[in-house]
């Protein structure tokens, strides 16, 4: 394994949290619709995208694990709620609403493939090499959200208005997607996560308003503010404690169990 | 004592007797293997074989490895095995052999085309090469379009030939 500083190992291991944390919960909401979809090729695509998150969520796991001593399941399911480093968009319930299911995956998605593209140069290998592997799974799930925003923004007045609707909710949190975790300037300093926040936000609010154009919708995305501690930081919305106690019923049974 | 030195070659060939266990095709055609490393332990040998995953964190690679394991460690010779899964270089659908392409269209799976040519095949062969198109894999009609971007397992999607009224999947371009 290479060498990482020592000052530096807790801020770095939050931030691989950050990524699997956001996957780990938006793949679980998704998992909700394996049955419900709208659609017979929704139910597929959302069934598959939940195995997507959730299988780059415990490579993520795996590889913090590695630092941090803790098994891919225990970082998982065995963490107190304020050690999760999840953003708000990823907790909060579509209450099975399909236009604020796919609005929430515009915003995730477009920034995972930004924040890959930036792991993807980390000075630390074991990190890049992986997040090159799951850049690329990700093009896919860019491409499904990127051209629903199309079709339901240009279907009927029902469509428009109802996609519209849950992109305005959702985008007053989705910055909250850019806070960053403790220490965040020493890991880009140290080339451990190279680019600039900044740059990555114009980035990401180009590209979003771009599909929504092309899909005649609009969103209102307001820059996040530093004084706002949230998710990144470990102050969650309700939402992260009801959805764990569901997720981990099982495994609170019995933690050591091998499966 | 029987001292006995095993060869990569025959790890190989048995590493080419195991299937994919979702897909028609060798571990050794669909390009898993990267390496395969021989070193002396006692008077028997240690193995260690470098594989790639297709799919990062896909199920089958829990059942690939224990087949390694199982099958590679039955040699006359070998006394462990590890197999090591990494990420770089990525694996990527162009390593997948001509025979193995073969066998997956053969069962109805394609796979994309590295040149963006049409990699038609006995029946299946074409004249025509459109970019992008999928030749259907039963009749290598190009009347084909996709019908879901995700399908039964997260490495493929679904196809429709409009030719031959059939479904078939189509792998995706990693």
């Amino acid at each position: 394994m290479p060498d990482l500083p020592e000052h530096l190992t807790k801020p770095f291991v939050n931030l691989l949290l950050a990524a699997a944390d956001d996957k780990l919960f938006l793949g679980h909401r998704n998992s909700e619709w394996t049955g419900l979809g709208p659609i017979l090729e929704e139910d597929i695509a959302f069934s598959a995208l939940a195995q997507d998150e959730m299988a780059h969520a415990s490579a993520l796991y795996e590889l913090a694990g590695t630092l941090d001593g803790r098994s891919a399941d225990q970082l998982a399911f065995g963490r107190k709620g304020a050690e999760y480093r999840c953003a708000a968009i990823v907790e909060v319930p579509d209450e099975f609403d399909w236009a604020t299911a796919m609005a929430r995956r515009l915003f995730c998605n477009h920034f995972d493939v930004l924040r890959l593209e930036r792991f993807s140069h980390s000075a630390y290998k074991p990190l890049s090499h992986l997040a090159r592997r799951l850049a690329a799974e990700q093009q896919a799930h860019v491409q499904h959200v990127d051209d629903w925003m199309v079709r339901l923004g240009t279907g009927t007045p029902e469509s428009h208005r109802r996609i519209q609707q849950a992109i305005a909710a959702l985008a007053r949190i989705a910055p909250q997607l850019f806070e960053p975790v403790e220490s965040q300037d020493q890991l880009v300093a140290a080339g451990l996560y190279p680019g600039r926040d900044q740059e990555m936000y114009g980035q990401w609010c180009r590209e979003i308003e771009h599909v929504l154009g092309r899909a005649h919708l609009s969103a209102h995305l307001d820059a996040f503010n530093p004084e706002d501690r949230g998710g990144r930081r470990g102050v969650h919305t309700v939402h992260l404690a009801a959805m764990l106690d569901e997720m981990c019923e099982v495994y609170r049974l019995e933690p050591d169990a091998a499966w | 004592m029987v001292n006995r030195v095993i060869d990569r070659r025959s790890i190989m060939d048995v590493l080419r007797t195991i299937p994919d266990p979702e897909m028609p095709i060798s571990i050794v055609d669909l390009g898993l293997i990267e390496s395969v490393e021989v070193a002396p332990s006692g008077d028997q040998s240690a193995v260690r074989v470098v594989a790639l995953p297709t799919f990062v964190g896909c199920p089958a690679l829990d059942m690939i490895r224990r087949d390694i394991e199982d099958r590679v460690g039955a040699l006359l010779g070998v006394r462990s095995v590890e197999v090591q899964w990494v990420n770089e270089p990525p694996w990527s659908v162009d390593r997948i052999s001509a025979a193995g392409r073969e066998s997956l269209r053969a069962h109805g799976v394609t796979v994309p085309d590295p040149g963006g040519q049409l990699a038609g095949s006995g029946a299946a062969t074409v004249a025509l090469t459109v970019a992008g198109a999928v030749p259907c894999p039963f009749c290598g009609s190009i009347m084909t379009r996709q019908d879901s971007p995700f399908g039964p397992t997260r490495c493929r999607m679904i196809y429709y030939c409009d030719a031959c009224r059939n479904s078939f999947e189509h792998l995706k371009r990693v």
